[in-house]
């Protein structure tokens, strides 16, 4: 299914490979154009669209003022002509000042205008914690998109599926929200083919293989799950971890395999747990799950509160957290 | 005509009594658009009271009248292209007409019917139509600007020679979304008129408790924009206002804002009581003696153009072909209500699907 045209393999980080997703689909299609704060000659503040303003022109790679509502509200207008916008978020926690052009209009105006208008654009946008951002750098805001019908959601967690997704997302016909964990742009490199491929959306990966317990995550916390299933393997235990990448749609057949193969299921997000996107699993799961349940759906979360700065470490969940909520499950 | 940005006083060609207050012979536009300008406001006039009736009689749930503002509507529209973008507001049925929406799609619209390019899918503010390019507007106060303004870039990074308009009540122009739009139209001279209809009320809120600026129009200036400030019941001015500012953006000029000085005569919207705000007498005089449509009439009538005779026939005629567009719509089918999950996006998700069989089983089909 991964359409994958170029053998070559090179080791990129998530920045690098974003950068070549983007590059790949602004050479393919002339109607791909990017807008946003500080991404011509600064190259964005992660360095994503670092030359990109020399390669393209200052048409298709747009500095624009210091105004979300405007980023997202020309954004749509450009894709209902007929271009395919790419709009950057400099970071999630500041896209709520355009979250109305994004709700109210992208998200709703194919339906409204009974599929005579669609939006096809992605909002790129770097998000959670583990980099010292305090409240305003850290959050991470999924459940807000999720749960608005019309958008897609996706998070990759590494760097071939970041540029598969986003190639996926810029050809989708959809408005994507695409969030990427800034806590893993240059932390990790993976093998990531220099030609074009996609990563399909609505389909989650097998991260780990295991049988006793099913890790269900998305993102940066896809990490932490893999440091938690290198622990519990020290003591017998086999953890198997679902990256969900997308999480509007989601893979529901993918959640239903791994519920049915371990019986146990541990739910991690970085968010805060009310409300939050994990809490949508545990649903479905209950729903449609529940006679393969050996144990108690547990979730691990961040706390109800805001994100903190000094306190970040005491805030974000972390491998000691998630194997708690793995032997809760596994000794009910 | 000199056209200038600015003025102190709204720019008119007819004064409140139809008498030319310009040289119309040498206005770029002769009788036979005068004309033609005259039928679309008494066509836009009777499609719009027509269409309240379908509130009173139950038929329909909502409904904002255009009634007094039909030469702000008419008169910005008729300048535009084919090719050209529309953004209407709420209120905004008498500028989608002119752009090529029928009667009988409004009627449609507004009884919710499929007939409605938009399948009922919007309570009856306005449909959209993607061959015209009439974008569907929303609810929320303001906020196409800068949609219209990102259609405008587009236009501009694709070298058309095409405009975008969006229109906007007075009250839109507090929000912040339209601060944003204009300072994106400007920094990018995007050609798109942002046409602001000051029709004096915001539900019940009055101009001067929207703004502390004395016009709407001078706003402009902070942007680097011009800004226009023209008799919103003439409709003379008002096209030519418009056709200035889409020739100017056509040529690479960029946006302009125009501000249209007009009056609502119906209630903010069907479910209004406007009595409990506005001064006794206020309606009354904007109704006898600035009205858009008698206005044009005079102008005709002094220019020999116009008898009761004609009047007379173009009432019948405009009266059969808003009872047969209503007809029509009243023909037109319901939505079927398993197409309630169509269109969230271009495919059905898997939980949509799954959806789907729970509500088809409901409905039995
Ligand atoms: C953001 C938002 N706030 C409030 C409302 C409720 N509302 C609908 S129309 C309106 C007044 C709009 O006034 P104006 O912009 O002057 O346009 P008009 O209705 O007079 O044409 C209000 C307050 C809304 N629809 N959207």
């Amino acid at each position: 299914m991964a359409t994958v045209q170029a053998t070559k393999q090179t080791q990129l980080t998530m920045v690098q490979a974003l950068q070549s997703a983007l590059v790949e689909e602004m050479e393919r299609d002339e109607d791909v154009v990017i807008l946003g704060e500080d991404i011509g000659p600064r190259g964005g503040v992660f360095l994503i669209t670092e030359g990109l303003i020399d390669k393209f022109g200052a048409d298709r790679v747009i500095d624009t003022p210091l105004a979300e509502a405007g980023i997202i509200g020309a954004a749509v207008g450009m894709a209902m002509y007929g271009l395919k916008p790419i709009a950057e978020i400099q970071f999630i926690d500041f896209i709520f000042p355009g979250f109305d052009l994004l709700v109210s209009e992208a998200a709703k105006i194919r339906y409204r205008s009974a599929g005579q208008f669609g939006v096809p654009m992605v909002i790129r946008s770097p998000y959670g914690g583990g980099v010292r951002g305090g409240s305003y750098h850290s959050q991470s805001p999924e459940s807000y998109f999720v749960a608005t019908p019309g958008l897609k959601v996706v998070v990759p967690s590494n760097p071939y599926d970041a540029k598969g997704l986003l190639i996926a997302s810029v050809r989708d016909p959809d408005p994507v929200v695409f969030m990427e964990p800034k806590k893993i742009y240059r932390a990790i490199k993976s093998d990531v083919p220099a030609g074009t491929y996609e990563v399909p959306l609505g389909k989650a990966a097998l991260t780990r293989e295991g049988k006793h317990v099913s890790i269900i995550t998305y993102g940066a916390m896809v990490h932490v799950a893999l440091e938690a299933a290198d622990a519990m393997a020290k003591e017998g235990v086999e953890v198997e971890v679902l990256d969900l990448r997308t999480l509007q749609p989601y893979d529901t057949d993918a959640i239903m395999h791994t519920i049915a193969k371990t019986g146990h299921v541990v739910l991690l997000q970085e968010a805060p747990r009310i409300g939050g996107y994990t809490g949508e699993i545990a649903a479905f799961i209950a729903e449609n799950g529940v006679e393969y349940l050996e144990g108690p759906i547990v979730r691990v979360a961040g706390w109800d509160t805001a994100f903190p700065y000094a306190l970040e470490k005491a805030y974000m969940p972390n491998a000691q957290r998630v194997i708690r909520g793995i032997k809760k499950t596994l000794n009910f | 005509m000199d056209i200038k940005p600015f003025t102190a006083e709204p720019i008119r060609v007819l004064a409140y009594d139809g008498t030319p207050v310009e040289n119309v012979d040498r206005l770029g536009i002769g009788k036979d658009d005068w004309l033609k300008m005259y039928r679309w406001l008494v066509f836009a006039r009777a499609v719009d009271d027509r269409g309240y009736i379908l509130v009173r009689q139950g038929r329909a749930g909502f409904y904002a009248q255009i009634a007094g503002q039909e030469a702000s509507q008419v008169g910005s529209a008729l300048p535009l292209h084919k090719e050209d973008w529309m953004y209407p507001d709420h209120r905004s049925q008498g500028s989608m007409l002119v752009k090529g929406l029928s009667a009988a799609e409004w009627f449609g619209h507004v009884l919710g019917k499929m007939l409605d390019p938009t399948q009922g899918r919007l309570m009856p503010h306005g449909p959209g139509r993607n061959d015209l390019h009439i974008v569907p507007p929303s609810s929320t106060v303001g906020n196409k600007i800068t949609e219209a303004v990102g259609t405008a870039m587009a236009q501009r990074i694709k070298k058309r020679k095409e405009v975008t308009i969006t229109y906007l009540g007075d009250g839109a122009t507090s929000e912040g979304d339209f601060h944003v739009g204009m300072n994106f139209a400007a920094v990018y001279q995007a050609p798109v008129i942002i046409f602001v209809q000051n029709n004096q009320y915001a539900i019940s809120m009055r101009t001067e408790q929207q703004t502390h600026t004395k016009t709407i129009a001078e706003k402009a200036k902070a942007y680097g924009m011009d800004g226009y400030l023209v008799d919103g019941n003439d409709i003379l001015a008002v096209y030519l206002v418009t056709k200035h500012c889409a020739d100017k953006a056509r040529a690479g000029g960029g946006p302009s804002l125009i501000e249209a000085y007009t009056y609502r005569y119906g209630p903010h919207s069907s479910a209004d009581d406007d009595t409990r705000y506005r001064p006794k007498g206020e309606l009354e005089m904007w109704r006898t003696q600035r009205d858009p449509v008698t206005r044009m009439r005079k102008f005709l009538e002094t220019k020999g153009l116009w008898s009761e005779d004609q009047e007379q026939k173009l009432q019948a005629d405009v009266k059969a072909q808003v009872a047969k567009a209503m007809e029509e719509a009243e023909k037109s089918p319901a939505p079927e209500p398993i197409t309630v999950l169509d269109y969230a996006y271009e495919q059905l998700t898997p939980h949509l699907e799954w959806e789907r069989r729970e509500l088809a089983a409901e409905l039995g089909v």
